[in-house]
């Protein structure tokens, strides 16, 4: 009896520092989301989001090209990191058993825990300085890209390796071309995996700053063009935080609050999207599960 | 458990999908792929559309400096509308090390720094120096017990070498006669990145205490002793404020926009001065100052003489090439005359607005100078204005 006490004391010890470890984790992330909706929201109007940065503090100043800069740099970064990313991972994980791919494995390792200010001063050297196309959108998007690519490759290669073998074996069993195999059986039991991946690469390069200040730049102007400097909502925080300005650091919390809001609502809504078209296939699924075990 | 492993499986084949069915869904991942394309297909459209492709317009960069910012922004925005939206101004900050290394690689038009080049860092790449501002910096302090803190220099550096560690050190007594000073320790904070404003602190400090100068020097980071370091202007400025009996230095717009109090500063005649736009004016009234493409290393008006003049004060400078054109830079006609264009209302239209920003004006003589500097700048060969 005294043994069992002390048993359930220790286990309801180990419960509760459990339970504040979780609550440890937790409070951080509720503080900020509500100090950035506290700080952020009053600054955020119309305006706020049609006009376009200026850095001065006056009124009529607000982020509207930052939006778009942070929506095209992403935009053109998964251009370019999602496929070369998603085929690193296919490879790595269906054909890279040798040498090589060890060796790629090794190296988006090592790649995907670079510091990202790293990552821009290569941009910077290559892109900006090198291929001597200036501060510009498409220089910004390659950084981004570089810093895509392991993330996603990785995710792309677990989400493989989570598909069953037999899965495969059975398709090469039944003739079907390895292409085949790996594009429309492989890569479609791992999507949830890779779309996740994807997901995770692009919230963590909207909320990129160091590797944009050497290669996209800034510019407090409405552009679009790939060869011209851009503004970035990360950027406009941190510049917004420098400014003597009161108001400026006002706005500087409402970008952090629409900053947030892109990344949430892109994830939230794939998703959602991701969760539908599971549930239409769950029937098929359930038939054909019963059918293996039934031949099992 | 074996709990676990029966849920992990159970996920592995609720993951499984028939072939026939996958086609459809593999799909899926290739149209995110096709709408990224499409996102940037349109981004190419619209840029070459409606932004890019507008006729007319000149996009002008520069970097460096992080204290003249706010200026060159308000330039920018007010000469974009003076321009008719024709001209385009980016400024990057960056700090005035970056600055200078990338007008030296050319990938900006001009370049802020608050520390004059080298005579021969000058002539060997050909920049010229516009001061285009004047800046001061204030000793700001939290100990609410203080209304009206009077320091001079060898005391401040003391200060700052931790000589003087508590608020009640006879040397600030004797400073401020009849004033109770509380019995506290004094907490130094101090910028922990390389700046434009350690780098006028620190030369005011070398100037007026030889110790100081020995034992630290001016330099743009400086390892202070028993410091606090903050980052930025804003990090000091925020440290100095929730810290009490804390004393810094920062820049005057931040001190006055954070309402934080700072010290009267006893100048080179002898006499305690409030830093202020004319108090600034004043320190570079009586200067005597280079040509733009001379030597201007040796300029400073840090502790310079005249009843009014605040000691800690400084000119920031616009660095841009003598001769526009160059091979790697591809600068154009246009954009060069734009470029001086800028500068030269800048000077003149564009010190109105340094009021209101807290940096002082331009004495009429440095505007001289630098009406000298713009004429002189060519673009192959040929000068530009």
């Amino acid at each position: 009896m005294n043994n069992f006490k002390r048993r359930k004391l220790v286990n309801m010890l180990a419960s509760g520092v459990a339970l504040t470890c979780v609550v440890l984790a937790v409070v951080p992330l509720i503080y900020i989301l509500i100090e950035v909706v506290r700080i952020g929201a009053p600054a955020i109007d119309w305006e706020f989001l049609t006009s376009r940065t200026k850095g001065t503090g006056e009124p009529g100043e607000g982020i509207g090209n930052a939006i778009l800069g942070t929506l095209l740099l992403v935009g053109y970064a998964s251009a370019i990191g999602l496929p070369i990313g998603i085929f690193t991972g296919i490879y790595v994980s269906e054909f890279g058993n040798n040498r090589f791919g060890e060796t790629v494995r090794f190296f988006n390792d090592i790649l995907a825990n670079f510091p990202s200010i790293v990552i821009g001063l290569l941009a910077y050297a290559l892109v900006v300085d090198y291929m001597d196309v200036g501060f510009s959108l498409i220089a910004g998007a390659f950084a981004l890209a570089i810093i895509m690519i392991p993330i996603v490759a990785n995710t792309t290669e677990e989400a493989l390796r989570m598909v069953p073998n037999s899965l495969r074996e059975g398709a090469l069993a039944l003739g079907v071309p390895r292409r085949r195999a790996v594009m429309r059986i492989m890569l479609v039991n791992a999507k949830a995996g890779v779309v996740t991946g994807s997901l995770l690469a692009v919230a963590r390069i909207a909320g990129e700053t160091a590797p944009l200040i050497l290669t996209a730049f800034y510019s407090n102007y409405w552009s679009a063009s790939p060869f011209e400097p851009i503004a970035s909502l990360p950027q406009t925080i941190f510049r917004n935080y420098n400014s003597p300005s009161e108001v400026l650091l006002q706005q500087a919390w409402g970008a952090a609050l629409v900053l947030i809001t892109i990344v949430l609502a892109i994830n939230i809504s794939v998703r959602l999207l991701m969760r539908s078209r599971t549930k239409k296939s769950k029937a098929v699924k359930k038939t054909w599960l019963t059918r293996l075990s039934l031949r099992a | 458990m074996s709990g676990i492993a029966k849920r992990e499986e159970g996920t592995r084949e609720e993951g499984i999908v028939m072939p026939h069915k996958g086609g459809r869904a593999g799909l899926m991942i290739f149209a995110v792929l096709a709408v990224a394309a499409i996102i940037v297909v349109a981004a190419i459209a619209t840029g070459m559309l409606s932004f890019g492709g507008e006729k007319g317009t000149v996009t002008l960069s520069g970097a460096g400096a992080t204290f003249p910012m706010p200026l060159i922004l308000k330039w920018a925005d007010e000469y974009y509308n003076e321009t008719d939206e024709r001209v385009q101004v980016n400024y990057g900050g960056g700090g005035s090390g970056a600055g200078i290394t990338q007008i030296k690689d050319k990938h900006v038009d001009f370049a802020g720094s608050d520390a004059p080049l080298s005579a021969t860092e000058s002539s060997t790449f050909g920049l010229v120096h516009i001061p285009e501002t004047l800046g001061a910096v204030v000793v700001a302090y939290n100990e609410p017990s203080i209304a009206d803190l009077k320091l001079d220099g060898p005391t401040i550096a003391r200060i700052f070498m931790k000589n003087i560690t508590v608020w009640n050190d006879p040397a600030i007594g004797a400073l401020n006669p009849g004033v109770t000073l509380p019995t506290d320790s004094i907490t130094t904070v101090v910028r922990s990145d390389s700046s434009g404003t350690t780098f006028v602190f620190s030369g005011y400090l070398a100037k007026v205490s030889t110790e100081f100068d020995t034992l630290y020097g001016q330099g743009k980071s400086v390892i202070w002793p028993d410091a606090i370091g903050a980052s930025g202007n804003p990090g000091v400025t925020q440290t100095v404020k929730t810290t009490a009996h804390s004393i810094g230095y920062i820049e005057l717009a931040y001190a006055i926009e954070n309402d934080v109090p700072f010290a009267q500063v006893k100048n080179h005649d002898g006499n305690f001065v409030v830093a202020s736009l004319e108090s600034t004016s004043a320190a570079a009234a009586g200067v005597t100052l280079p040509a733009g493409d001379g030597d201007w290393s040796q300029v400073n008006i840090l502790d310079s003489p005249g009843a009014n003049a605040y000691p800690i004060a400084s000119f920031t400078y616009i660095l841009i090439y003598k001769e526009l054109y160059n091979e790697e830079s591809e600068m154009n006609k246009t954009a060069a005359e734009e470029l001086v264009s800028f500068l030269w209302w800048a000077v003149h239209d564009g010190q109105e607005y340094a009021d209101e920003l807290h940096y002082a004006p331009l004495p009429a003589s440095v505007v001289e100078i630098n009406e000298a500097t713009l004429e002189s700048i060519t673009y192959e060969g040929a000068t530009v204005r």
